[in-house]
């Protein structure tokens, strides 16, 4: 079987994965750009980028009351996304890496992306998706303090992770409908999603004013109550 | 393709789409939409739809391409003093099957690696992660019942009211707000069931009940070995193409057998169920 | 062999000025089965707390824990989480992952136990348990008893010698609560399982048990074999309550030295009064039938399905209820019960027949819903209600008048309604539904996982809103607390009512979905359906003579 038993060979991939398979990926993706293999190259940097998040992550000790809270903040956010047009998943992602830390916001927000696609439909775009949540998640996480002292970053952090958000997904239709990155193509793109990027953004800053405050409040009361 | 092991169906996809998204032969894009249709067919076998979206979605590239390149030797027309290039239009009309192509075999993926194949193969990277995945897919349902009942009771109770939309979404918040608490109170108690069952001390296997059989191993050398060869013909240059100035793609013998090879691959899951069907049908008979 | 003893134990919590638990001694020997009983807030779940070391409560604790001769902080890691199963009260929220075979699994996979072996061990459980059926199946597909079976299966896959079980059955219905109790005898029959548990309902248990060890404030009262221990109950009301009918037979009745052992179960009880009382007069007066009242709620021909295809859940429902009654239908699991509640609550609506409140058509409130002032609901799990930091805040909120509610409620005022106890619960969210006087209230299992102390405040509450005129209807499984209530029974089957008759003429009628008092003094007295009702009579007919 194709199982990496042995925790030394784990923890040599740990290594391997980010410094050089990464690399040398995205350079052979640029020595091979005459073939415009940009499908394949975005695909494997997406996958391979997932994979070291979730080896690093595997490292870390994590209590089972943070592994139940993030499994709770994923389900929510999956049902969330079932309603239609909203999709407050980049807002739980943002409140989790804020309250729990980095890596549960990269949690909650890629795996949010896989789950809910089980329903959504996966598709090619499904590494996408997780990484670019993933990562609004765990940036949120990294400015935890800042985040929380300021309202105004807050809700200017919502708008600009809905903005990235629009932004990668675009880069991802660009590829895949013109076969290989095109700037025409992706600028035209940017262009017609322009209305639904505002609607997301503004959708994110209303769910932040709705949200924050009592989220952080509901979680003060678990973390005092029970020792988090 | 239900009774492999995951481990083998998950390779199979990766290598498959890996070289169509390699290699914009026209020929094997063709042999790739041919494959996925051929499995979404057999496995959907009487029921119906679902095939329009990916077509539209298909179309568009078809037509988005000769809009943006102007590359090419045989002009059509012009519009706005664009030229608008045969070799464009066809360009476009290979990403439209590749991205059909992918588009079905993702529907055939997802339908058969379902949540907890996925959550198999996750536990082989992250035992951890793996069981805080499958926390979550316990909670989604568990969540949404519960926040039925929660719209009852408080409409019950008089607390929310369905007038207006603004008393709905008011209400859906209120909802929300206590499903929430409920979530993050019970999730404690899940905790200490979690901690009592010793959790988190030292390091977690990952069961699973998937098992690696004989069939698996053959499928895994035909797979590697087809996946092989067509890979060494795709970065040796048996398959070449160019679109630009004009279409031309390799026709000699190494390119026909590295197109035989990709037939062969594609076809694989087809013919795999497409047999069990025939020898079902047969047992039955003999009934 | 004393598996564990306890010496000294004094446990104060980081944030209380008085000590939970006050000097216990006490020692379990190997595949002995204890049950911990005492009221609420006597310290029983944190007695059993710090037995299992992973879940030990934070505070200040004295004395020592031994198991197996060994301080139980000394004891490895994986040992400890591996000798020491703990199953809890909620079935719910002790599943961790969504399939069955894997909720099995998941303790051997924390214990590093590799891929071979975990398949095996699952395997012997899941045919042990008789669940192979259910392995491939989604946790939450499971019913109560199955998820609650499932937790003990999960827990037992690790081989432990000692089960902790804090109240495990109090949210299951009476047949699978049986069904689990029964497991829990073939696992110490067939395994000599060491087990501890905490109970309210000690009908099943106590006949089952070795020994009972009550708590009372913290000190322990007794510890003994349970006739022993029971007898030394004399006097304590409080505890009494949750006792077998037997038992608080035995206790309300004027104590004589004659009459020996306390009974425990049914039979002896029966043997009991056999030996001692007379039964001249077999049979209380029947209950004079009251005036006939406004129909406060009546169902005519009700039929309801979920689903088009669905088979019918309400089939012909037909039943009224006046003003100023207690109605209780009760039923088995699944059978419909709560769904008949919902559609009298206008949550779901029928495709035939018609709902009336006060004669007036449930279709004709469309416009404005009479939540509130006419109408109260309250679902099975109460904590839905609560949307407040508070209980004060929640009173607030829907306006209740805290000195006009029947149960004194302001101890409670300062605290999160998720750290109550499961009976101030229900009672505060009574209060919220009851604001308004509505006067019709609909209750689902008012009584699922009290305590015989809270049951006996929710009884109160709701005879006190009856008296003032509201028409109460409990849909329960609690037969006791139906015979207590009640002024009409009725018997839910295949989606109708059968056989509505008053308390003691619908109990004394039946032979086997029937109180335990009846079953007891079935043909020795006519119609004593509670333990009062028993009394009554033995009082009324005098200790035979000569008895022992």
């Amino acid at each position: 079987m194709i199982v990496i038993r042995s925790a030394r060979v784990r923890r040599a991939l740990k290594i391997v994965l980010p410094f050089i398979v990464i690399p040398a990926v995205v350079a052979f993706g640029v020595f091979a750009v005459r073939g415009k293999h940009h499908l394949f190259v975005s695909t494997a940097v997406a996958l391979l980028s997932l994979a070291l998040f979730l080896c690093g992550f595997e490292k870390r000790k994590i209590g089972s009351r943070r592994a139940v809270l993030v499994s709770v903040m994923i389900a929510l956010s999956v049902l969330g996304r079932m309603f239609p047009v909203i999709k407050p998943v980049t807002v739980f992602a943002m409140l989790s890496g804020m309250f729990l830390g980095p890596e549960a916001g990269f949690l909650v927000g890629a795996f949010s992306a896989l789950i809910s696609n089980f329903w959504a439909g996966q598709g090619p775009w499904t590494p996408f998706q997780m990484l670019a949540w993933g990562l609004i998640g765990f940036f949120a996480g990294v400015l935890a303090s800042p985040l929380k002292r300021s309202r105004f970053l807050l809700y200017a952090y919502g708008v600009i992770a809905a903005v990235a958000f629009s932004m990668v997904m675009d880069v991802w239709s660009a590829i895949w409908l013109a076969g290989a990155f095109s700037l025409d193509v992706y600028l035209a793109k940017m262009l017609t999603s322009v209305p639904h990027t505002l609607l997301y953004a503004v959708s994110n800053v209303i769910f932040l004013i709705c949200f924050a405050k009592p989220f952080s409040e509901k979680l003060e009361r678990i973390r005092i109550k029970y020792g988090i | 393709m239900e009774r492999f092991n995951p481990i083998v169906v998950f390779m199979y996809f990766a290598l498959t789409s890996g070289i169509a998204m390699l290699c914009m032969n026209p020929i094997m894009q063709t042999i790739a939409l041919v494959g996925a249709a051929l499995l979404f067919l057999i496995r959907r076998a009487g029921r119906r739809g679902g095939h329009l979206p990916m077509l539209a979605f298909a179309l568009l590239a078809c037509v988005i391409n000769p809009i943006f390149s102007h590359n090419g030797a045989t002009v059509l027309f012009f519009v706005n003093g664009n030229p608008f290039t045969l070799e464009a239009v066809i360009y476009g009309a290979v990403c439209g099957v590749m991205l059909l192509a992918m588009l079905y075999w993702f529907r055939s993926f997802s339908a058969l690696m379902t949540s907890d194949k996925i959550l198999y193969l996750l536990g082989r990277i992250s035992p951890k992660i793996a069981l805080t995945v499958s926390m979550a897919l316990r909670y989604v349902p568990l969540f949404s019942a519960q926040m039925r009942k929660t719209a009852q009771a408080q409409r019950a109770m008089g607390a929310i009211r369905a007038d207006d939309s603004l008393s709905r979404i008011r209400g859906g918040a209120r909802v929300f707000s206590v499903t929430l608490t409920w979530a993050l109170e019970n999730g404690i108690v899940t905790a200490d069931a979690m901690e009592a069952r010793g959790y988190g001390e030292g390091r977690r296997t990952s069961f699973a009940i998937y098992r690696f059989h004989r069939r698996d191993a053959a499928l895994t050398a035909v797979i590697l070995l087809l996946g092989g060869g067509i890979y060494y013909g795709v970065f040796g240059g048996f398959a070449a193409y160019q679109y630009y100035p004009i279409v031309t793609v390799r026709q000699d013998t190494a390119a026909l057998l590295t197109y035989g090879a990709y037939a062969l691959l594609t076809a694989l899951p087809s013919t795999i169920e497409a047999g069990e069907i025939i020898r079902w049908k047969y047992l039955q008979s003999k009934i | 062999m004393e598996i564990l003893t306890v010496k000294n134990l004094s446990f104060r919590y980081a944030m209380n000025e008085a000590p939970t638990l006050k000097d216990l001694s006490f020692s379990v020997s190997e595949g002995e089965w204890v049950v911990i009983c005492g009221a609420t807030g006597s310290g029983k779940s944190t007695l059993l707390r710090l037995l299992k070391r992973e879940l030990a409560p934070v505070g200040e604790m004295q004395g020592e824990i031994l198991f197996d001769g060994r301080p139980l902080e000394s004891l490895p890691v994986r040992r400890s989480a591996q000798e020491i199963g703990y199953v809890m009260q909620q079935p719910e929220q002790q599943i961790v992952t969504d399939k069955v075979w894997h909720e099995l699994a998941f303790g051997p996979e924390n214990m590093g136990v590799p891929s071979g072996e975990i398949r095996r061990r699952v395997a012997e459980m899941a045919s042990y348990f008789g669940m192979e059926e259910l392995f491939l199946r989604d946790t939450g597909s499971l019913s109560g008893g199955q998820k609650q079976l499932l937790n003990l299966a999960s827990v037992m896959v690790t081989g432990p010698s000692v089960l902790l079980l804090d109240e495990p059955t109090a949210q299951l219905d009476p047949i699978a609560a049986a069904d689990f109790i029964a497991t829990l005898d073939k696992l110490r029959r067939e395994l000599s399982l060491t087990i501890v548990l905490i109970e309210h309902r000690l009908e099943e248990v106590l006949p089952l048990c070795d020994r009972l060890l009550v708590l009372e404030n913290g000190s322990l009262l007794t510890y003994a074999p349970p006739k022993q221990a029971v007898a030394a109950l004399a006097g304590r009301e409080a505890l009494l309550l949750s006792m077998p009918c037997a038992v608080r037979l035995y206790h309300e009745l004027p104590p004589s030295s004659e009459t020996g052992e306390p009974p425990l179960d049914i039979r002896e009880g029966r043997a009991f009064l056999r030996e001692n009382y007379r039964n001249g007069t077999a049979s209380l007066p029947e209950e004079t039938k009251r005036a006939e009242k406004e129909k406060a709620l009546s169902f005519d021909h009700v039929c309801f399905r979920y689903e088009k295809s669905g088979k019918d859940i309400l089939s012909d429902l037909s039943f009224h209820v006046s003003q100023g009654e207690c109605f209780c239908i009760l039923g088995g699991n699944g059978a419909g019960k709560s769904t008949a509640l919902s559609v009298a609550a206008g949550l779901l609506k029928p495709y035939g027949g018609t709902v009336r409140l006060f004669g007036k058509k449930w279709k004709a409130y469309a416009s404005e819903a009479p939540y509130g002032r006419e109408l109260a609901y309250l679902p099975q799990d109460v904590t839905v209600a609560f949307s407040r930091n508070t209980v004060r805040e929640e009173l607030v909120g829907f306006g209740v008048a805290t000195e006009a509610f029947p149960y004194d409620l302001t101890p409670l005022l300062d605290r999160h309604p998720y750290d109550l106890s499961g009976g101030e619960r229900q009672l505060t969210a009574l209060a919220m539904v009851t604001a308004k006087n509505p006067r019709v209230i609909l209750l689902d299992e008012p009584t699922k996982g009290l305590d015989a102390h809270a049951k006996a405040a929710v009884i109160g509450v709701l005879r006190a809103l009856r008296d003032r005129g509201a028409a109460v209807v409990c849909v329960t499984h609690d037969v006791e607390f139906a015979a207590e209530l009640a002024d009409r029974v009725a018997l839910f089957f295949r989606g109708e009512l059968i056989s509505t008759d008053t308390p003691r003429r619908f109990f004394s009628g039946n032979r086997f979905y029937t109180t335990p008092v009846s079953r007891m003094t079935r043909g020795f007295f006519g119609n004593a359906v509670t333990v009062d009702d028993a009394v009554r009579l033995c009082l009324a007919n005098g200790r035979r003579e000569g008895a022992r």
